[in-house]
């Protein structure tokens, strides 16, 4: 197996800006990296550490991966000022990937919230990928203004998408918006889909998290059909260093996606 | 191979044996407390005269310290690091709670999904003697945990040989193949009756002096118990009190097995290094952006007690404790995780 601490290195091919604390970073690793959507990998900064990130792009393209990322700490501060060419590490995949065989046949009901959009992009493109196996895609996506809104690009082509549906909010608008105004579980007061039956994929914002998981029970899905992105402290990734510990699960391994059947006895699982 | 008896006169040729091409550890006696010593004359730091303990309970250091070592490089970009290529050693008087500790951590390390090579080659490296105790401490707890103050073939998954010290030499139980060989290394006789009677009349007095200490079993359902009190702050606050947060329980546990990478710029790139960490450490299950999930210390002393009693038996079958008693020993508090869990 080698040593499961040494990232392999990757080039920077391209950077798209998508916001102004948040950036594409498009990835060609010197091997492939085969993950699966809900897999993450741990992304080196040469000499500013190590964090994880879930990839955004398609499972189903492996020589590049991209990854969409925030600037919240040190780390990612240090990311924004690498640039094309420049080489980063990558070790991974790790976690488990969204049980896509459970989804199919089923409505899938998507909502993402700021910058945890990106790893529900991974999802959405492979669903897309295959969308004859699933029933129909609902995103609901929202960001704090329409210049916080990541994949604008692309969000009018995926809406052109057979089965897709795609609707938006912003907390705060400018003139130009033209769709709802609120926090993103305003878009979630008609749910267009057979609750008990439909998977409900939720990334976001802890606080974000918490109150669509309320409305998406209230509204009957099933806690074993929410589907969560649970963020907890993470070091190696690999199930060894008990960072990432949130009551019985290691999220680097059995998550970072939990359903809510499995993090409803944990106190305050968004933390 | 039988149990064989080692006279006093032929042990030193069978130790300069196991040391010729492996390095030989053995428990030194330095004032009370038991220290890892290496046989090797040119080691720093190394007592000539210190007496061996075989006697004695486990050393101050955790075994792990041995496998896991408390920091090391494991990895680099420009390039790629491999471990390097681990010399042969003997441990020559490790005790049965050390086998325990080491079990918990080849759950961890080696029989996941991901194996770290840097311990595997240490550990496949290391041959272990594993020694009675003649007398147990106050502080040794190892019969509330499934243990016992000896090894058995039940321990043959990380030790070699049992070792018993009875009148006028040593009774040597290979456990393990490798064991075999060790002791087929030995100039020894079969035991004979009255010693593997001795042997047995020592470990019983031992058993009987940790069931006078610690008569109390755990509940049995002492994961459920610890899991229901997750949100009684009150009964971990009361226990916790006299914590210091010194960590110097976590550091001295041979079960404990966090630990933390992190890294350094060196030359155009990084240097990576995993040391051990301790989650009563405040920063310990902080995220990027700043929240922490057990910002309060009493979340964090719940969390030491949930991994250990609660979530490693659930999961592993087995407590994520020796029953060593470092952690008492070391505690300026003197918290004792017998008294916490007895009252869970
Ligand atoms: S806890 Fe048990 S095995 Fe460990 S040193 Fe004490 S008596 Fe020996
Ligand atoms: S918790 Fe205490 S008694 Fe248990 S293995 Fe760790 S140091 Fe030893
Ligand atoms: S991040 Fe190390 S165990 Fe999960």
């Amino acid at each position: 197996m080698g040593n499961i601490f040494q990232p392999i290195s990757a080039e920077i091919i391209k950077t798209i800006d998508e916001t102004p604390n948040i950036r594409t970073f498009v990835l060609r690793p010197e091997q492939e990296v085969p993950f699966l959507a809900g897999q993450f990998i741990e992304l080196t900064m040469p000499g500013y550490g190590e964090a994880p990130f879930t990839p955004s792009s398609s499972h189903f393209k492996r020589d590049i991966i991209e990854m969409t990322i925030m600037k919240v700490g040190r780390a990612t501060g240090a990311l924004f000022d690498f640039k094309v060419g420049d080489t980063v590490g990558i070790r991974g995949p790790y976690g488990a990937r969204y049980p896509l065989e459970k989804f199919e046949g089923r409505d899938i009901y998507i909502v993402g919230g700021g910058v945890g959009l990106a790893p529900l992009r991974a999802l959405f493109l492979a669903l897309t990928h295959e969308i004859d196996k699933y029933g129909r895609i609902f995103l609901r996506y929202g960001a704090r203004t329409p210049d916080d809104i990541v994949y604008k690009y692309l969000i009018p082509e995926w809406e052109k998408m057979k089965k897709v549906d795609i609707d938006l909010s912003v907390d705060v608008r400018d003139e130009r918006w033209m769709k709802k105004v609120g926090v993103v579980t305003c878009l979630m007061d008609e749910i267009p889909c057979d609750e008990a039956k439909s998977i409900a994929v939720v990334c976001g914002p802890p606080i974000m998290m918490k109150f669509v998981t309320m409305k998406l029970l209230e509204a009957g899905f099933k806690g074993e059909h929410i589907y969560l992105s649970m963020e907890t402290n993470m070091s190696c990734g690999l199930g060894h260093c008990g960072h990432c510990k949130l009551g019985p699960y290691f999220t680097c391994k059995d998550g970072p996606v939990l359903t809510w059947d499995q993090v409803k006895d944990i106190p305050d699982p968004f933390v | 191979m039988s149990i064989q008896f080692l006279a006093q006169s032929s042990q030193s040729e069978w130790i300069e044996s196991l040391s010729r091409d492996a390095t030989l550890f053995f428990p030194a006696l330095t004032k009370d407390q038991v220290h890892w010593q290496c046989l090797d004359p040119a080691t720093p730091g190394k007592d000539d005269d210190a007496p061996w303990a075989l006697g004695h309970i486990r050393a101050a250091e955790p075994v792990k310290s041995f496998f896991f070592t408390p920091r090391e490089k494991v990895a680099e970009m420009p390039g790629k690091l491999e471990p390097a290529a681990p010399g042969k050693r003997v441990l020559f008087g490790a005790k049965a709670c050390d086998i325990v500790a080491l079990r918990v951590h080849r759950k961890m390390y080696l029989e996941q999904e991901f194996k770290d090579e840097f311990y595997r080659g240490r550990r496949e490296n290391t041959l272990i003697i594993v020694a009675d105790c003649p007398v147990p401490e106050d502080s040794c707890f190892c019969n509330l945990v499934h243990g016992r103050p000896y090894a058995t073939d039940d321990d043959r998954d990380e030790g070699d040989v049992a070792l018993s010290v009875v009148e006028g030499g040593w009774l040597l139980e290979p456990l393990s193949d490798a064991g075999d060989k060790l002791v087929a290394l030995a100039r020894t006789t079969p035991a004979t009756e009255a010693q593997l009677a001795a042997r047995e009349a020592s470990r019983q007095t031992a058993a009987k002096r940790l069931a006078e200490t610690n008569p109390k079993q755990f509940a049995p359902d002492t994961p459920a118990r610890i899991w229901k009190r997750v949100q009684d702050d009150a009964f971990w606050s009361r226990h916790a009190a006299d914590c210091v947060e010194c960590y110097g329980c976590l550091m001295a546990c041979p079960t404990c097995y966090c630990f933390l990478l992190y890294d350094k710029a060196k030359d155009q790139g990084m240097e990576r290094t995993k040391v051990w960490d301790a989650c009563y450490i405040a920063a310990y299950a902080r995220v990027g952006g700043g929240a922490n999930p057990r910002a309060e210390f009493v979340k964090r002393f719940y969390n030491r007690f949930f991994c250990k009693f609660s979530h490693f038996p659930t999961w592993q079958k087995m407590p994520a404790c020796s029953g060593c008693g470092r952690c008492y020993k070391v505690c300026m508090g003197k918290i004792d995780i017998r008294k916490v869990l007895a009252e869970v």
